[in-house]
């Protein structure tokens, strides 16, 4: 997913101009859905051709509505992160970064940065071990902001969205130990059968081993 | 929420007798008013996936069966397209030439929802479902061929034809492996594309339908378009039926006449009138799918034809594969790993069709290549590099599984690989007792045994770790920063693999020692040991061509770390980046890390062999320089001993031809990094010289070149680019 809508280079840049001075940064409140999904569905959908259903909103803002962040400039939403917490398969606390979008007009202020700050924070606060997301290989300042903080592109997923355009996915680990947490691999080799094997020790020490 | 009262289709009430259907409505209704908005009703089972795949109802972007105010069931399913309609010549050429657009697009991984089955005239011709090659007519009977034969002679023959290829492309396909189902839809939406009729009644059609073309009246130039589209139907029709043919018979024909016809096509393609009508986006709405409206693909008539035109050089190329097993008793894993990268590595990469040919064509059966049994092409393989003149492989020993994977894929499956691999040490140390293997006794003064089917498993295991660092490259994986680890990396990886050979070699000349010191059949002796010399060439071959790599990846490695010393080397985290080079290390590393050998490099290790800690500058300069000499020597020598064994002439021209550019495009990158490490040794004796309070000034700038652009030689080797500071001092 996270179909970042573009912001420029100079994001977060020392030079980048300051962000307006009204600009109030917010978590989403549930109370007050009806108002902000539509908002937010309004700011996210406008770069993409296939929007999401309600579901997906839903599905994230219902579970981790506290993990979602705005920016808002007087009533006007301007930029979102919509984001989730959760172990993946069953190893590793994994934050996921769904969505990311600011208005075009507001782009080139730090908005997306601060935003992606805000949910990661949270989830360091929350105990996450390593968060992930996607982004379309041409969306190049999405790339260069989750870089700057520090993301490494793990995998490129190939024509992993609709429109035939490929991803990569980004990583981020919080802590040391993750990459060796188990996790229940759905696509494990199931010829390897479920054990898994002990070392083979026995080029070690032999020759050149 | 929905309307669900007004624009609802008719339902379809499906009563069976044990089933007494009960109108819920009120009470879900009531139950659905104690939730407030946006509450999730779910189980713990329902995922993102799910809710990414879920449909809005009666929302026109995603509810392909919607119908909008004051649209009616009839309008919205049905086209006023007459297909009985009569079709001028340019009109007929319009829609051939569209319908070859469409098969591309799909060829290129479009669903034929969004391409083929948007044509009215194949909709006609495969819904229903006909029953038999009779009933596959436009008007499912009520015209014969003699009303319209531009029609329903012409263009149905070549509407078939093109459904029966089709239908041998998607049997290809779904019989193999391929890379990723992301790159073909395989989705029939419950038609089928003729499968059960016999192809012959095919080429028949196509055969009248020349003879009438020939026979009419229609303008020259129009006829000998329609005409080149026939024939090109029937070539490839043929080519794609008896595509695996070519293990026996050798010929590529079809194939080459497709590509005969090609140019003659093209140059028609002007003649063409389009006739959009006779396209439609509402065959969708009765396509079985729960797919979202999706629209129509629209491949360019050029991109179409260059990319069927590279389907056929493809699969001509692929022959030389087949050629490799007659002419060349040399049937080794080495040669067909060689062929078949090279020739699946081609840019663009070829497409899923030729993918799956090729797969079948190297296994299939448990044959490989049409005649080798698996288990004597790796008995050839093991004896090649292992096992020379070996007991173990003689013909009546053979109740011996062997443990690996013969579909020379990149260890995606390493998991399994290194499963197998402690087997086959397993089975080496059974195996030693039956043979009576003497161990040697190694520096170190312990005894040592062979350990042969694990030594090849772990040769194995070499090529595809460092493929899957190489390949990093070439998807543009690593950030600037990590370069000089991942080229530290990749030298590790090689110099692991050099000195693994190193002990097979040993084994092989002691084993060699041995045969000429025991008293036997001096015929036997000879044949041993030209055997044992083969092995030995082989594995100085493979040690020559890891010991360019090494000395490549040195080079780049030491000319990195200086760049980065001397803040040179762009960075894409920023300093208050959340991760650190602890973690990012770890990250990179989580393929290997359940792999036991080679051992996983420590953080600690890692960092100072990364960064050359330690060494000073004049020391790792000299170090770069040293090693790309060392490099391009060892890369001349890999290109003179060619792509396969022998080197001599070459039964594989295309794919020799392929390997040999790629191996020159290596060397251009050796050329550039030389000349980088000069400008950059400049650079660094001048900064010193005019050193301010701050530190030196440098004066160059450094970027990476991106992937495809002119000064990225090569994707696995990335030579930084460097260029003047104007604006210096």
């Amino acid at each position: 997913m996270s179909h970042d809508a573009p912001s420029p280079a100079t994001d977060a840049a020392p030079s980048a101009p300051t962000a307006a001075t009204d600009l109030r940064y917010i978590r989403y409140d549930s109370s007050r859905e009806n108002e902000y999904v539509a908002a937010m569905r309004q700011l996210i959908s406008k770069d993409l051709s296939e929007p999401y259903s309600i579901y997906v909103y839903r599905y994230f803002l219902y579970q981790w509505g506290d993990l979602c962040f705005l920016a808002m400039n007087g009533d006007e939403m301007v930029g979102v992160v919509v984001s989730k917490l959760e172990p993946h398969h069953g190893g590793p606390l994994r934050g996921y970064i769904a969505m990311l979008a600011v208005k075009e007009e507001y782009r080139g202020k730090g908005i997306a940065t601060r935003l992606v700050r805000m949910a990661i924070d949270m989830m360091i606060e929350r105990g996450a071990d390593e968060i992930a997301l996607e982004t379309e290989i041409t969306n190049t300042a999405a790339m260069k902001l989750y870089e700057r903080l520090g993301f490494l592109r793990s995998k490129r997923l190939h024509r992993y969205y609709l429109n035939g355009n490929s991803a990569y996915r980004l990583v981020l680990y919080l802590k040391e130990g993750v990459a060796s947490m188990g996790t229940l691999d759905p696509l494990a080799d199931p010829m390897a059968g479920p054990v898994p094997a002990p070392a083979p020790p026995l080029l070690h020490g032999n020759g050149h081993g | 929420m929905y309307p669900s009262d007004q624009h609802a289709a008719p339902t379809t009430r499906v009563v069976s007798q044990s089933v007494i259907p009960r109108d819920i409505t009120d009470k879900f209704t009531q139950a659905a008013s104690k939730l407030r908005t946006g509450q999730l009703v779910k189980d713990e089972y329902f995922t993102l996936f799910e809710s990414v795949g879920a449909l809005e109802i009666m929302d026109p972007k995603m509810d392909s069966g919607y119908l909008g105010p004051g649209e009616n069931h009839a309008q919205a399913l049905e086209d006023d397209y007459d297909i009985t309609q009569e079709l001028a010549p340019d009109e007929v050429v319009g829609i051939m030439d569209k319908l070859l657009c469409h098969e591309m697009a799909w060829h290129m991984g479009h669903p034929l929802s969004q391409t083929l089955f948007t044509s009215i005239y194949l909709d006609k011709l495969l819904w229903p479902v006909p029953n038999s090659i009779e009933e596959t007519r436009f008007d499912r009977g009520n015209l014969a061929e003699e009303k319209l034969p531009l029609v329903n002679l012409v263009l149905r023959a070549y509407c078939l034809a093109l459904v029966k290829a089709c239908d041998f492309v998607h049997a290809r396909v779904v019989s193999e492996h391929y890379y990723e189902e992301e790159d073909f839809v395989t989705q029939l939406y419950n038609r089928s594309l003729l499968t059960p009729f016999d192809v012959d009644h095919f080429y028949q059609l196509i055969d009248q339908a020349g003879s009438w073309v020939d026979q009419s009246d229609i303008d020259d130039t129009l006829k000998d378009a329609i005409k080149c589209r026939l024939v090109f139907r029937r070539d490839f029709l043929a080519a794609v039926e008896q595509d695996i043919g070519i293990m026996e018979t050798k010929s590529t024909e079809h194939f080459e006449s497709c590509l005969k016809q090609l140019p003659i096509l093209k140059k028609s393609f002007d003649l063409g009138k389009p006739v959009p009508d006779a396209w439609s986006l509402k065959i969708q709405r009765k396509l079985a799918s729960t797919l979202p409206p999706r629209p129509m693909v629209n491949v360019s008539p050029e991109d179409a034809l260059a990319h069927l035109t590279r389907l056929c050089e493809d699969a001509i190329d692929i022959k030389e594969i087949v050629d490799y097993r007659g002419s060349y008793n040399l049937k080794n894993v080495t040669n067909v790993q060689a062929a078949v990268w090279t020739l699946l590595s081609r840019k663009a990469q070829p497409s899923v069709y030729i993918r799956s040919l090729a797969q079948t064509i190297i296994v299939n059966d448990l044959t490989i290549l049409g005649s080798v049994s698996m288990k004597q092409f790796l008995y050839d393989e093991l004896a090649e590099l292992v096992l020379p003149a070996s007991i173990l492989l003689q013909a009546d020993m053979d109740e011996t599984e062997m443990p690996s994977d013969p579909r020379f894929q990149i260890a995606k499956r390493m998991d399994g690989f290194v499963k197998r691999f402690a087997q086959a040490e397993d089975l080496d140390v059974q195996l030693r007792t039956l043979s009576r293997e003497p161990p040697l006794t190694m520096s170190n003064g312990e005894p040592t045994f062979s350990y042969p089917l694990g030594s090849w498993c772990y040769h194995q295991k070499l090529i595809q770790l460092r493929l899957i660092v190489q390949l990093g490259f070439e998807l543009s994986i690593y950030a600037p920063e990590e370069l000089p680890g991942m080229y530290w990396f990749l030298n590790y990886l090689c110099v692991t693999h050099i000195g693994h050979l190193d002990r097979i070699r040993t084994f092989i000349l002691a084993a060699s020692k041995l045969n000429l010191t025991t008293p036997g059949e001096k015929k036997d002796t000879v044949e041993r040991q030209v055997a044992f010399q083969r092995s030995l060439r082989h594995l100085d071959r493979l040690t020559n061509h890891l010991v360019a790599m090494d000395a490549f990846a040195i080079a780049l490695h030491a000319l990195y770390v200086l760049l980065a010393r001397h803040k040179l080397l762009p960075n894409a985290s920023s300093p208050n980046a959340y991760s650190s080079d602890r973690l990012r290390y770890e990250l990179r590393m989580k393929p290997f890390i359940p792999i036991s050998l080679p051992e996983m490099v420590p953080y600690e290790e890692f960092r100072k062999e990364a960064t050359l800690e330690g060494d000073s500058d004049v020391i790792v300069m000299d170090r770069a320089t040293k090693a790309i000499s060392e490099a391009r020597k060892a890369w001349e020598t890999t290109l003179s001993s060619g792509a396969f064994i022998p080197s001599e002439g070459s039964p594989a021209p295309a794919i020799e031809g392929d390997w040999t550019r790629d191996i020159k495009d290596t060397m251009r990158a050796c050329i550039a990094t030389s000349i980088t490490i000069e400008t950059v040794k400049k650079a660094l004796s001048g900064a010193r010289k005019e050193s301010t309070k701050e530190g030196p000034k440098v004066g160059i700038q450094v970027e990476i070149p991106e992937q495809g652009s002119k000064s990225r030689w090569h994707d696995w080797w990335i030579v930084p680019q460097i260029t003047q500071k104007t604006s210096s001092k």
